[in-house]
């Protein structure tokens, strides 16, 4: 009866209706399209800035990155080569050992990370093949062949098959210096890696820079990403059961919580704005779903003296809100999850941002969505609570008028 | 006439008080979260050009020309005596520096790093960007890390924090710093640590070390020249007017401005500027909906007092302002009870500050301060009044058709 009831007081009322059902959907469907943009477009900073260098575990000594120096290096490779050997869990992993030479073309001398890398195994690591721009990427047979990024080569004045010299110091702190062929110019987008590093076979490295057996850290890319954090505990695990605690793996997550947190805020600063919008439309149904009641104040007091109860008429009116509600936050839902779906296989592209990003070390140039069931669901529900809350006084206050009252109202 | 029609508007929403207020309330709270947001927001986009700005290109670089595309030891500018002689000159100018510029490879017996050394005279550097206040007082240190000076030997060197820590020196450590000369040779020289800065800017936090313009020169093999003089102007819209000026006086020079320097923190303004707008017109839009449904029900209920009224001789033109001067009234109450509200909140951060500490990892990642003080201008005022004035008059089209097309004189001869 009560269910009767509303579904003929919602069609009784229809501009109420569907101003109310379009407001709430719209909202809804904004709520479902700005969250599956904001995660999609984080994701995929995150997922670039993870892969093209930094992986998603790494392997170093506890003090390693506070302090990058030769004293916190990783003096027993091979006893953590044994370790991830047996690991189930990990599709691959590499060892690296960088270090900071300074580079001399014919012309020009810049600073810059010289990083010995194993090149086979890079290849699933990072993105650093993948990013060949000129000439070729390294082999494990290479010797004093170098891959550099393109914004240094430029710096440099130099090309494929140019000569480059380097002065730094070896892993034993003495001076170390050697005339390198450009092999390949590798451009990954992130204009400070790309000006500031430069890759050699580890092999050829270890042989010029005293630093065989040793790494400045380990890169491991476990067979599930999303299980990063899982498999840098067990990695810690057996680290400090077999090799030592001073050694220590790190997911992405603890290694770019900075990056991390950046992207916690842009989504609470996005999630604050979409607050205010939704404070004002919070209002609107509120004001709507007044003037609907008030104008049926009458009607509820003949209700009333004919003896429905106010917790009847309470549900009658809040049944009507909640069906309502329901068929406005599916629709949204569903039309936030078209969106979703549809700008995930075609992503924004907002030109300029791109050296926006660019000039925070971000490789980014389009903005994709998410398609994630759960976080429509969520959205849905938010919506769905706050339309219901925003009709909650209106209704009270006209369940509080006494029915003698309600039935003379104009 | 104006005074009878508010006196009835007046009444007419004191009559229905609660939703009046709904509506006063719901304009105040979004102008509230509006004015929010652009404050914060702008001054967050504010504070990251104001550093770019203060501590590295003012609001004119000079350069060489070729010299920021391909920065070499030869492509310096020679005669900066009669830039001085020029901008010591000019009224619009408050500050400039001169800096001389090399990149290298900074070491200590432990690490290396990729740096660059800017050759400066510290007084200058003072009155451009109050570097001392820049200066990085660490708790964990053994020595306070405050000292703004190059020393005696002028061998001190101030360098950022972010260096200092991958460098792991602190006041008083020495450092290499290896790089080419002005002959090609690659040469050392031994720097000791007399200070250490934190600016917020990621390429001195990061990668410069400020020498002595003296000891920079020195080691460079260079004489006169310098590689960038820094302007800053006392009034930023002078810009491009002072650029053009420079540029037919030295054209031989590339004389850019900061916009040209840093386009992204442009774009970053920009794109503020786009958002905010956007927000705004979502925001109300849904407030004229707002008012809408409530000045129709107000409309379609008062259809017999206005038959009335028109029966005993008010024209539809009177009637019109009554609804347009109680919209008004909604609209203006909402606007001032909104702008004391929310320009007080404004006041409030741009004095105290927003404290995001929590997140202050990710802020110091992209070199910006994790305080952010909001700020004010007029034109947020201006124009949300505009969207309120626009948001009640729109939303009152609506009832004024049904009410003209509802004929209420033909009503209560109905009833």
């Amino acid at each position: 009866m009560i269910f009767q009831l509303a579904v003929r007081n919602i069609l009784a009322h229809k501009k109420r209706s569907i101003v109310t059902l379009i407001l709430i959907a719209s909202s809804t469907a904004m709520l479902v399209f700005a969250s599956a943009w904001m995660e999609g477009s984080h994701a995929l900073m995150l997922k670039n800035a993870v892969e093209i260098y930094p992986g998603y575990i790494q392997i170093c000594d506890k003090d390693f990155p506070a302090a990058t120096s030769y004293d916190h290096l990783i003096f027993d490779a091979s006893a953590i080569e044994k370790i991830l050997n047996n690991q189930p869990n990990i599709a691959s992993y590499a060892m690296r050992f960088e270090s900071f030479v300074l580079f001399s073309g014919d012309e020009k001398s810049v600073g810059a990370m010289l990083t010995g890398v194993q090149p086979a195994r890079e290849v699933y690591l990072s993105r650093l093949a993948a990013s060949l721009q000129r000439g070729s990427y390294l082999t494990t047979d290479d010797t004093n062949q170098i891959y550099i990024g393109a914004e240094l080569a430029k710096r440099l004045k130099v090309e494929v098959d140019d000569e480059l010299a380097f002065v730094g110091s070896g892993a034993d702190y003495s001076f170390t210096a050697d005339k390198v062929i450009i092999k390949g110019i590798f451009k990954t987008g992130l204009f400070d890696f790309d000006a500031s590093s430069a890759f050699i076979n580890k092999k050829y490295f270890d042989h010029i820079m005293a630093a065989q057996n040793l790494a400045t850290q380990f890169v491991v890319l476990p067979k599930n990403p999303q299980l990063a954090q899982q498999v840098a505990e067990i990695l810690n695990a057996e680290l400090s059961i077999k090799v030592a605690e001073q050694y220590q793996a790190q997911s992405w997550q603890q290694r770019m919580s900075g990056l991390v947190q950046a992207m916690e805020l842009d989504s609470m600063f996005g999630y604050i704005t979409l607050g205010v919008i939704f404070i004002v439309i919070f209002f609107v149904v509120m004001i709507y779903t007044l003037l609907a009641v008030y104008g049926r104040v009458r009607e509820i007091g003949v209700m009333r003296a004919i003896g429905t109860t106010p917790s009847q008429i309470m549900a009658m009116l809040m049944l009507e809100n909640g069906l309502l509600a329901s068929l406005s936050v599916f629709a949204g839902g569903i039309v936030g999850g078209i969106l979703a779906v549809y700008f995930e296989y075609n992503p924004i592209v907002i030109s300029g941002m791109e050296e926006q990003f660019k000039q925070y070390g971000l490789a980014v140039s389009s903005m994709p969505t998410i398609f994630m069931p759960a976080m429509i669901v969520r959205d849905m529900t938010v919506m769905f609570v706050l339309t219901l809350l925003s009709t909650l006084y209106p209704v009270l206050k006209v369940n509080r008028i006494p029915p003698i009252e309600a039935i003379h109202h104009v | 006439m104006f005074s009878m029609t508010a006196k009835i508007a007046w009444a007419s929403l004191v009559r229905r008080r609660v939703r009046s207020l709904m509506v006063v309330i719901m304009i105040a709270i979004s102008l509230w979260g509006l004015l929010f947001i652009e404050g914060i927001y702008d001054g967050m986009t504010e504070q990251m050009i104001d550093t770019a700005i203060r501590v590295d290109c003012g609001h004119i670089s000079i350069f060489a020309q070729g010299y920021r595309l391909d920065p070499d030891l030869y492509k310096q500018i020679a005669d900066s005596a009669v830039i001085d002689e020029v901008l010591q000159h000019d009224q619009r100018v408050r500050s400039y520096t001169k800096r001389l510029q090399q990149t290298g490879l900074v070491s200590t017996a432990h690490a290396a790093r990729g740096a660059s050394i800017y050759g400066v005279n510290l007084q200058d550097e003072e009155r451009q960007c109050s570097l001392s206040g820049y200066l990085y007082p660490r708790a964990n240190s053994d020595r306070i890390q405050r000292e703004y000076d190059f020393g005696v030997k002028l061998c001190g060197a101030l360098i950022g924090y972010k260096l200092a820590d991958k460098l792991q020196v602190k006041i008083g450590s020495k450092l290499i710093f290896s790089a080419q000369n002005l002959q090609g040779e690659l040469q050392s020289m031994v720097l000791k640590v007399s200070g250490v800065l934190k600016s917020n800017n990621m390429l001195f936090d990061d990668k410069v070390i400020f020498v002595s313009a003296a000891t920079a020169r020195k080691f460079l093999g260079l004489e006169g020249q310098v590689s960038h003089v820094a302007i800053l102007l006392n009034d930023e819209t002078q810009t491009l007017a002072v650029q053009q000026e420079l540029s037919r006086e030295f054209p031989q020079l590339e004389i850019l401005r900061w916009d040209q320097l840093y386009p992204a923190l442009l774009q970053s303004r920009q794109m503020m500027k786009v958002s905010n707008m956007v927000i705004s017109t979502l925001i109300f839009c849904a407030v004229s909906l707002g008012i809408i449904g409530v000045m129709l029900v107000s409309v379609l209920e008062r259809l017999r007092e206005f038959g009335i009224m028109q029966a005993v001789g008010t024209t539809f033109g009177q009637i019109r302002n009554i609804v347009v001067v109680e919209s008004l009234l909604l609209g203006g109450s909402g606007f001032i009870l909104g702008a004391v509200i929310g320009g007080l909140t404004l006041v409030y951060f741009r004095a105290y500050g927003l404290d995001l500490s929590v997140f202050s990892t990710a802020f110091e990642q992209f070199g910006m301060d994790a305080v952010t003080y909001a700020v004010i201008r007029p034109s947020f005022f201006i124009n949300a009044a505009i969207a309120v004035l626009m948001s009640t008059l729109v939303s009152v089209l609506l009832p004024l058709r049904v009410l003209k097309s509802s004929q209420p004189v033909e009503i209560i001869s109905k009833l």
